[in-house]
């Protein structure tokens, strides 16, 4: 078997960042044409669920790809298995029990009545209509070592401590952010 | 050539009176003739009113309430979330529509029908419920007085799911306010003409959708290339950014500078601290969420949050540009968490922003005047920018207590109880203004006298090619204009889409003839579509002329021909009555009306079957 080199598209990782997302539902909808050929974000395998106004929250729900699969473990009939880093539906043997659909974690599985099996998220072979077409940039593709870097850098801009100056360079405003230390601290 | 995909050629027609639920074929020659949206919706209120014998109450049982989509609503286009409610409305007595996005006209056309109607009235409060075939009536009594959030979130509680859409009213509504509005996925709202009163007097609190049925397109690859186009334009436009970022807020500082900025009422036109409550303040201090309709790239939603002092909390979607203009400046408000306060409760409430900063700021004008007094107030002293007083009577408005009972019953009635506020509020046939200020633009004056639904901007904005061509424009050139609009933004509405991309990015129109296309299997060009939508612009324009309309009601507010703003670029400017009455006239001649606005009889005929 091959290794999976590295930057592989298939070992990287679909991932959401909520905070970007506008629920256009352009996600959904380039799903479905590209599986199914219709205009239907019913027949799509991410969904933005949307909650207002307490919390506000958008956020895609696609499959995570993981790698012990709670849909895989549930399947009385071993039709999900991961390769390659993709958690595939093996459309002969599944029985479409919906099992996994019921036992997914974050629900990132649907159905619909037209469809005979669950539908699910294949990464579109590594690269992902609803990642090229998000005109928000809240669905990308990146390296598995890559998952969490934008929450870590939002988490550190959001750090209550850090006290805020506004300056002008070259006319232009500018915020600079630091956190203020005491002499005997350094 | 005729249609082959595109609709799902069925109509629901609810009768809440008799409680029946109906199932109606739509031929392919309506289809065609009238495409979608408020084509559908003027067709049937003509035929309704003409079983009727031109005598139907805006608030009586037999005025039919029509929420249609288009055959684009819903499929991969730039923007395709819009669903239009169409009446005879309250406010006017006239046709009536108003369109709003986010996505429940998606949900709506894909339980399988292109358009529903509602006649009656339920015996109790209700939910009408569309769940994909199956429809029925829920009584709700619990759902009385809730706003419009609550009361979705009640509705999906009691469902037991999420996923649906819900379009419901508020309080205001229920009160038959005649400019309530009608509010989907929390926060979207077909805001104009009362849509919101015409459901309260049918005792429907909501409409709950929720469908799964694929959208009908005839070439769904050769779309997808044509939308693919679409969204990379948008996507390049060196304004797409500002759109995802501002949204329509960042109309405030163009209008300041223009000087078409609603201000005290429209005493001025300049607001000295629109840096306050402009597009970058949100974005700097407000804005924690973007949020756009369904299919759209440019997310002109923002949704925005007080993070400290006394509106600490207070969470909304928007305000867009009027609702920010005539909540804001137009009360001397310069307080922009002032503004989320007081565009949180009218979302909750359920109305109609524009009316209601129209009407307040007339309110406070009014008083300072002299024309209102203190008992009036019910003892309540009310001025420019008192927050507190405003937003009291925001509330006294939807719960129509005091002088809110009056003030909710629209200008008309407010002209009527006081002569003098004739002089004072803006309105044009009983719907209040847009926040444009047309003073310096005698073609947007135009615009708002020759709107099927009153004083609204919706079917002619003409005010940014007159503020850059200024006098050197022929009337030709601006009847022509106006009247090129009023064909081409409305056959937005009737396909169902959006048309921002269109007017703010530049999106040609053109693509919206193969959109139409692709969808339906037929041919037709722009011009062909421009002409159907033309057809539904003569034929609300005879529904309004049977119900009395003419010359005289194509008229504009009092401040336009006699007080020009006080201070910014367009200080000193009026419309002149005489070159109005000039622009006028020509405009009906270009349209085939007579001198008197009336459209020809033979007209009749031709919507006849």
């Amino acid at each position: 078997m091959q290794e999976a080199h590295e930057d592989h598209p298939m070992s990287r990782k679909l991932t959401v960042i909520p905070e970007q997302c506008s629920g256009c539902g352009i996600c959904e909808l380039v799903c479905a044409l590209k599986h199914f050929g219709v205009n239907n974000p019913k027949k799509a395998a991410i969904r933005v669920l949307t909650t207002y106004p307490h919390p506000v929250v958008r956020m895609p729900i696609v499959c995570s790809q993981c790698k012990v699969p709670t849909c895989a473990q549930v399947c009385p009939v071993d039709a999900l298995r991961q390769v390659n880093g993709v958690v595939q539906l093996d459309e002969d043997n599944c029985v479409s029990c919906y099992k996994c659909v019921e036992a997914c974690p974050f629900g990132a599985m649907y159905a619909h009545e037209d469809c005979d099996l669950p539908i699910k998220c294949d990464m579109c072979g590594g690269d992902p209509e609803c990642v090229k077409k998000c005109p928000k940039g809240a669905l990308r593709l990146i390296p598995e070592a890559a998952l969490g870097e934008s929450r870590r850098l939002n988490n550190v801009l959001s750090y209550t401590q850090m006290k805020e100056i506004e300056f002008y360079e070259k006319g232009e405003k500018r915020v600079i952010r630091y956190a203020e230390v005491g002499k005997e601290e350094l | 050539m005729s249609i082959k995909s595109g609709y799902f050629k069925k109509h629901l027609h609810a009768d809440l009176t008799k409680g029946c639920i109906e199932r109606r074929d739509i031929s392919d020659a309506f289809l065609e003739r009238h495409i979608g949206g408020r084509g559908f919706g003027a067709k049937l209120v003509w035929d309704s009113l003409k079983r009727h014998d031109f005598r139907i109450a805006p608030l009586g049982t037999e005025n039919l309430l029509v929420v249609a989509t288009g055959p684009l609503t819903g499929v991969y286009l730039p923007a395709s979330g819009k669903t239009s409610f169409i009446s005879i409305s309250p406010a006017t007595g006239l046709y009536g529509d108003s369109s709003m996005g986010g996505a429940f006209g998606i949900e709506l056309r894909q339980t399988g029908i292109d358009m529903l109607s509602i006649s009656g009235r339920a015996p109790e409060l209700s939910v009408l419920f569309i769940d994909n075939a199956e429809t029925t009536i829920l009584p709700t009594p619990e759902l009385k007085g809730k706003s419009c959030l609550e009361a979705e979130g009640m509705i999906k509680e009691r469902l037991g799911t999420h996923a649906v859409h819900v379009a419901t009213i508020g309080l205001a509504g229920e009160n038959l306010v005649k400019f309530a509005c009608v509010n989907a996925d929390w926060s979207r709202n077909a805001g104009r003409t009362g849509m919101g009163a015409i459901m309260g007097s049918k005792n429907l609190k909501a409409i709950v959708v929720r469908g799964q049925r694929d959208l009908p397109v005839h070439d769904v690859a050769g779309l997808a290339v044509e939308s693919d186009k679409a969204f990379k334009y948008m996507k390049e436009h060196k304004y797409f950014k500002l759109w995802q970022q501002q949204g329509l807020m960042n109309v405030i500082d163009y209008a300041n500078e223009k000087g078409i900025l609603p201000t005290y009422n429209f005493k001025d036109s300049v607001f000295a601290r629109h840096d306050q409550i402009n597009g970058a303040t949100m974005l700097d201090r407000y804005k924690i969420g973007d949020s756009a309709c369904f299919s759209c790239p440019m997310s002109c939603g923002n949704i925005c949050l007080v993070k400290s002092g006394k509106y600490m909390g207070t969470v909304v979607e928007g305000p867009e540009y009027e609702t920010c203009a005539m909540l804001g400046p137009n009360l001397g408000i310069d307080n922009f968490a002032a503004i989320l306060s007081a565009t949180r409760l009218c979302d909750e409430l359920g109305m109609d922003t524009i009316s209601t900063g129209n009407i307040v700021g007339a309110v406070i004008e009014g008083y300072e005047k002299g024309i209102l007094s203190l008992a009036d107030l019910d003892g309540r002293e009310i001025a420019w920018g008192d927050e507190d007083a405003i937003l009291e009577l925001i509330q006294k408005i939807g719960h129509r207590q005091g002088v809110g009972d009056i003030l909710a019953d629209g200008s008309r009635r407010i002209i009527e109880k006081w002569p003098e506020m004739d002089k004072i509020i803006l309105q044009v046939k009983g719907l209040e203004q847009s926040a444009y200020d047309s003073r310096a633009s005698i073609s947007m004056g135009l615009a708002y006298a020759t709107s099927d639904i009153g004083a609204h901007h919706t079917r002619a904005w003409t005010i940014a090619k007159e503020m850059e061509e200024g006098q050197n424009w022929s009337d030709d050139e601006k009847v022509d204009t106006v009247i090129y609009h009023q064909k081409l933004r409305p056959l937005f509405d009737m396909l169902g889409v959006c048309r921002l991309p269109w007017i703010e990015l530049g999106l040609s129109e053109l693509h919206y003839a193969n959109f139409y296309k692709y969808v339906t299997g037929k041919e037709a060009s722009l011009e062909e579509l421009l002409e159907l939508s033309n057809d539904v612009y003569d034929l609300t324009r005879l529904i309004n002329a049977r119900l009395g309309i003419s010359r005289e009601d194509d008229n504009l507010p009092y401040k336009v021909w006699a007080n020009p703003p006080l201070t910014g670029p367009n200080v000193g400017k009026v419309i002149d009555r005489e070159d109005f009455q000039k622009l006028l006239s020509l405009y009906y001649k270009k349209r085939g009306w007579d001198e008197d606005g009336i459209p020809p009889a033979e007209l009749e005929t031709k919507f006849a079957d």
